[in-house]
Order: C-alpha cells, then sequence, then structure tokens
C-alpha cells in the first residue's frame, strides 16, 4: 500500500487529530479509508453517512475496541492507537446503551469512577451530578430495566461523561426511540455537551440529526471522507455530488460547458441554464465537457415560458401542507423537483401541465464535473 | 369438529404424560408397601422399606460416594467448561467451528465403548475405582453439556457490556469478574446442575471403573436388582428420582431449562 501524503495542515497539533486512519476486515475494500480530519477542543462533530460508509468502524478504534490497520489517532500531540481501552479515558454510549442490568442506575453510573479509585464521598458526588445533568437525579436507586428506552439512554451518558472522558463518543443514540422522544434528546444531548463542553464524535446516518445538532459534520461515503464543514458548508457548499445528494434534496442535471463570446454557458440539452455560471466552475471542465448541475428544489422559481431559457411542463403537482411540490418535465427529457410556497406568484404558474421557465440564483447552484 | 380434535389432542397429550408418569406414580406407592415382594396394590403401608434403605451400609456408602462425586464433576465441569465456551465464543482460532459443531459429538458414541475404552485407559494408570477415575469418566459426559451451554449464553449475553465496562477503565480481569461472570450466573447454575444431575445417574461409565472398594449408588442399586426384588427397590428409585428433581427445580427456577440449552 502506497502512503497518500496527508492532508492535514502542518501547524500546532490539535486537540484531536485523526490521521490516514484505515481499517479493514479483509473485504473487497477498507471499511475505513485514510480517513484524516482535526477536531477542536469541546467541539460537537458529527460523522454522518449511509449505512456501512464506517461510521461505527471509525468510533470503536476511537475507543480501542479495534486496532486501526494504519494510521493515527492523536489526542493532544499524542498518538494513543497503542493504548488498550481502558487507558484512554473515553466515553463510549453505544446504540443499544449498554448499561449493566445486575447494577442499578447510581451503581453503573459509579463503575468508572470505582475504577478510577475516587473515593466513596467523591463518587457519589460526581454522580449525583452526572444524573442532574442527563435529568434523572431521583432515579439512583432503580435498574436498568425500571427505565424507558430514553432515561436509559440517558443513564449511558451519565456514565459516560462522568469520567470526565477526553472525548465522548456516541454511536446513534438516537435510532432505538421514537420519533418524538428523538426531538428531545437531540435537544437534550446537545444541551448537556454545552453545558460540559466534552468534545464529542457523533455518529449518524440522519442528516437531519446531524444539520441540527453539529457544529461539523464529517460526511463518510464508502470508508472515505467526503467533506468536512459546519452544517451551512455541507448544505449550501457541498464540496461533492455524493454530499449534494446525500445530505437535503437535489436536482441533478447533466449539462455540457461551452464559450460563448469567451464566456462559460452551460446548456441542458440544448437550453441555457440561468446565468451567470458560479464562479467555481469546476477547473478540469473543458469547454465541451459534461457538468452535473445541482440545484436545491427549494430554490427554484418560475417564471412564464421564454425562448431559448431552461423550459418545460409540469406534470405532477402535490400539496404538502407547508409547501406545494412540483414536478417538472423539461424540454430535453429530464426532470426537475421543485418546492414552491403556497400562494406565491410562482405557485400560481404552476397548473398542471402548465408551461413554465426555470430559474435560480447563481449562487444556489453548484456543479461537478461529470 | 375442531371441539372434537381439540378433545383429542388433549386426551393425547394426557395418554402421553400417563405413559410417562404412571410407572413413576407406581414406584412411588410401591414404597411406602408393608409387604416383603413387590405387589400392586401393596396389602399394607409402612414406612419400614425407608428405614430399611437408610440403614443399609452400602447403599449410604454409595450415597456418600455419588454425591461427593457429583459435587466434584459440577464444580470441574464449570471450571474447565468456561474457559473451552469462553475460547469457541469470542476467540477466533482455526477449527473453531469444527469444534463448536461437534462439540456434542462424545455423547452420540454408545456408553458401553466409551466404557471400554476408559477401562483400558484407566487400569494401567491405577485410577480404577478412585474418586478421580469415576469424576474423569463423569466429566467425559457432562463437559459437552457444560460447555454447551456456557456458550449458548455467553453467545446471547453479546459484547457491548464488556466493551463499555473496558472504556469506562476495567481491564480484561476485572471485567469478566464484574460484568461477565454475574450475566453468566444463569448458565453457571444450569451448567453445574446438569453436571451434577448426569453425574449422579450415571450407571453405564460408572460400571466400568468401580470397583469392590468403591462404588456408586446407581451401581449399587443395578447390582441389588440383579439379585432381589423387594420394595426398598422403589424407596431407592423414590429417592433417586427425588434428588434429581429438586436440581431440576433449582435450574427451572433460576433460569429455566430451554433457556439454558438455547434453540
Ligand atoms: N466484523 C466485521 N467483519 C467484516 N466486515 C465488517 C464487520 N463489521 C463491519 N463490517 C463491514 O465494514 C463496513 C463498515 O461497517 P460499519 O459498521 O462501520 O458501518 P456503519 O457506518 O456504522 O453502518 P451503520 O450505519 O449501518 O451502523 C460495512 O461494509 C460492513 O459490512
Ligand atoms: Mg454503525
Amino acid at each position: 500500500m502506497t502512503l497518500r501524503p496527508s492532508p492535514l495542515a502542518d501547524t500546532a497539533p490539535p486537540h484531536i487529530r485523526i490521521d490516514r486512519l484505515t481499517f479493514d476486515y479483509g473485504g473487497a475494500r477498507p471499511a475505513v479509508d485514510a480517513l484524516s480530519f482535526d477536531i477542536a477542543k469541546g467541539e460537537f462533530i458529527g460523522l454522518l453517512g449511509p449505512s456501512g460508509c464506517g461510521k461505527s468502524t471509525t468510533l470503536r478504534m476511537f475507543a480501542g475496541l479495534l486496532a486501526p490497520t494504519s494510521g493515527q489517532i492523536m489526542i493532544g500531540g499524542q498518538d494513543i492507537v497503542s493504548r488498550p481501552p481502558w487507558e484512554r479515558n473515553l466515553g463510549l454510549v453505544f446504540q443499544s446503551y449498554a448499561l449493566f442490568p445486575h447494577m442499578t442506575v447510581e451503581q453503573n453510573v459509579a463503575f468508572g469512577l470505582r475504577l478510577r479509585k475516587v473515593s466513596k464521598e467523591d463518587q457519589r458526588a460526581r454522580v449525583a451530578e452526572a444524573l442532574r445533568a442527563v435529568r434523572l437525579e431521583s432515579y439512583g436507586s432503580r435498574w436498568p430495566s425500571e427505565l424507558s428506552g430514553g432515561q436509559q439512554q440517558r443513564v449511558a451518558i451519565a456514565r459516560a461523561i462522568v469520567i470526565e472522558p477526553e472525548i465522548l463518543l456516541l454511536d446513534e443514540p438516537l435510532s432505538n426511540l421514537d420519533a418524538r422522544l428523538r426531538d428531545e434528546m437531540r435537544f437534550e444531548i446537545r444541551d448537556i455537551q454545552t453545558r460540559t463542553g466534552i468534545t464529542t464524535l457523533f455518529v449518524t446516518h440522519d442528516q437531519q440529526e446531524a444539520l441540527t445538532m453539529c457544529d461539523r459534520i464529517a460526511v463518510m461515503n464508502a470508508g472515505r471522507l467526503e467533506q468536512i464543514g459546519t452544517p451551512t458548508d455541507v448544505y449550501d457548499r457541498a464540496a461533492t455530488p455524493f454530499v449534494a445528494n446525500f445530505i437535503g434534496r437535489a436536482n441533478n442535471l447533466a449539462s455540457r460547458l461551452s464559450l460563448v463570446d469567451g464566456q462559460p454557458v452551460l446548456t441542458c440539452d440544448g437550453q441555457t441554464l440561468p446565468q451567470p455560471l458560479p464562479a467555481d466552475v469546476p477547473e478540469n471542465s473543458a469547454t465541451g465537457n459534461s457538468v452535473a448541475a445541482m440545484v436545491r428544489p427549494h430554490a427554484i422559481r418560475l417564471r412564464p415560458p421564454a425562448p431559448d431559457q431552461i423550459s418545460g411542463t409540469v406534470i405532477r403537482r402535490v400539496f404538502v401542507g407547508s409547501m406545494i411540490e412540483i414536478e417538472i418535465r423539461l424540454d430535453g427529457g429530464q426532470t426537475l423537483i421543485a418546492e414552491l410556497r403556497p400562494n406565491s406568484p410562482d405557485a400560481a404558474l404552476a397548473h398542471l401541465d402548465a408551461r413554465v421557465t426555470v430559474d435560480w440564483l447563481p449562487s444556489d447552484m453548484r456543479l461537478f464535473a461529470s | 369438529m375442531t371441539r372434537l380434535l381439540s378433545i383429542l389432542g388433549r386426551a393425547y397429550v394426557i395418554a402421553i404424560f400417563g405413559f410417562i408418569f404412571l410407572p413413576m406414580l407406581i414406584i412411588l406407592v410401591i414404597s411406602f408397601s408393608a409387604d416383603s415382594y413387590l405387589s400392586f396394590p401393596p396389602s399394607g403401608w409402612s414406612l419400614k422399606w425407608y428405614s430399611t434403605v437408610l440403614g443399609n451400609a452400602t447403599f449410604m456408602a454409595g450415597l456418600k460416594n455419588s454425591a461427593i462425586i457429583a459435587l466434584i464433576v459440577a464444580v470441574l465441569s464449570l471450571l474447565l467448561g468456561l474457559p473451552a465456551a469462553y475460547a469457541l465464543v469470542r476467540m477466533e482460532f482455526p477449527g473453531r467451528t469444527l469444534i463448536r459443531n461437534l462439540i456434542l459429538a462424545p455423547l452420540v458414541l454408545p456408553a458401553m465403548m466409551l466404557g471400554l475404552g476408559l477401562l483400558m485407559v484407566f487400569t494401567p494408570a491405577g485410577l480404577v475405582a478412585t474418586y478421580p477415575g469415576l469424576v474423569l469418566a463423569h466429566l467425559v459426559m457432562t463437559l459437552p453439556f457444560s460447555v454447551r451451554i456456557l456458550q449458548t449464553t455467553l453467545s446471547n449475553l453479546g459484547t457491548d457490556l464488556e466493551e463499555a465496562a473496558m472504556t469506562l477503565g476495567a481491564r480484561p480481569l476485572q471485567t469478566f469478574m464484574q460484568i461477565t461472570l454475574p450475566r453468566l450466573m444463569p448458565g453457571v447454575i444450569a451448567s453445574s446442575s446438569i453436571a451434577a444431575i448426569l453425574s449422579f445417574d450415571e450407571i453405564v461409565l460408572s460400571l466400568f471403573i468401580v470397583g469392590p472398594r468403591l462404588q456408586t449408588l446407581p451401581v449399587a442399586i443395578y447390582r441389588y436388582v440383579d439379585e432381589r426384588t423387594d420394595p426398598m427397590v422403589a424407596v431407592l428409585a423414590v429417592l433417586l428420582i427425588a434428588i434429581s428433581l429438586a436440581i431440576v427445580l433449582v435450574v427451572e427456577r433460576s433460569v429455566g431449562f430451554a433457556k439454558a440449552f438455547g434453540r
């Protein structure tokens, strides 16, 4: 295996740095493939990607439950890869919560403190504080089996944060909860994290969860990092077609790049896309190359039909409460989904079988070489 | 029609149970007989055969031997079976799947053949008619069961709890003692109890290994029945059943048999 150069900046070491982290179960390709990114102290990072993209594998390497095939995990400038799990001081919250069923809530939370030989008095105080942080102060003497799913999960979080871990690792902690509890817990987890200031790595395959909770999101696909950035970054400035389509809904138009009077112009099946093009036309897309143009459904505006501009026919119109969703078949045959506000002028144009021209702001379009 | 079927079904189940339990019931009745020969129904009632058994030195020595051996076998079956089960469930090594699938295979062999084999090995080793010899012979029978039961408990347990403990700072031994072992208790109780029952009731293997100086209760009963039949036999049978039943109840109470064996 050739060692790729590290894509990370060579400045002062950040709080946590993972550098070309790789894990190979022996399948067709590594489950985690040269993953690199930095995490600042106190940051809440989301690890987002479809099922099987290597999120849990990454988390297990952090926790020391899997030894990386290659690569480093640096905390405070020190590589922790060779340390066994019990010497890492990391808090891991499993999807299954993994509470010890033969211990009360209090004993569960005190487990890590007891192993650290914290005095009985301090144990009591810190357990009480952790239970207060997750709003379960009066549940200390219950057994895990006497708690609801959401409460069990909060105990698992209390047990992980009470040891004041270097980093809190959460593996899809909300996926076993019903929709309402999930919304509440999103809030609570983020709130607990803000109050304690513990650096957190939050694994999820739910883009909504990642967008609403995280300081930054690392989007993974097939073991590789596609993009890491703030929720706005990954949503509005997707770095790859995968990110654009995984996060939020997206229309992808197969288009062709050409030069008209020295200016780059995009056409889709002979019709011109809204001008001017965004500044970051893919570098390698020479004239005549095909380009994928990505536009979010909510960014699309409708105009009365205009010649040469990209136009089509409304073939479906569905009222979904807060908006009207329409599907447009472009004259070239490709289709577009648009979300319009009810009672807007755009919505008035969009009756079934109407001919319309579509438009959007240049800043709402992302171009990818294809 | 459905009614008829349901009545027939119930009758069938009752018949099966009768077939299994009627002989036991008859034995129980005969054990309280005042007659000096086996007859049903007895012509009078007494506890004299119970006191005869309790006063019989051969049977009491056999009972003591069987109890001691069953206890040792139960403990050793656990101590030897647990690491084996742990390795089979948690560790990767060549041949693992093969061993897992063949773990119950020794039980398919005719006990007669096993006994003969053991005798041929034990005679030169001086193990015949000794506690260690009988314990070893019984372990051949009980270990596959113990390993199988503990294996089932361990794989049902999963690794999440242990991994959680380790990330919280528990070393492997601490993890095993504080997390794995307490969670394994149902399997531990089940496997030890079943090992004890199997050992206590074992006769074929024991027949090869016992001698005049050391014999087990089932062997003593077998020898006695060979010569004579009187209500004392019924009393002995009742005692054997009662002891096994007591152990079964312990298991059923703590885990349930189906759960202990898995599948
Ligand atoms: N024990 C294993 N042996 C072999 N392959 C494995 C093993 N565990 C996971 N994999 C493979 O590695 C890849 C990454 O798995 P991982 O569990 O990290 O995915 P994930 O992103 O956590 O998915 P999910 O969202 O479904 O939990 C998957 O393709 C999976 O099939
Ligand atoms: Mg996973």
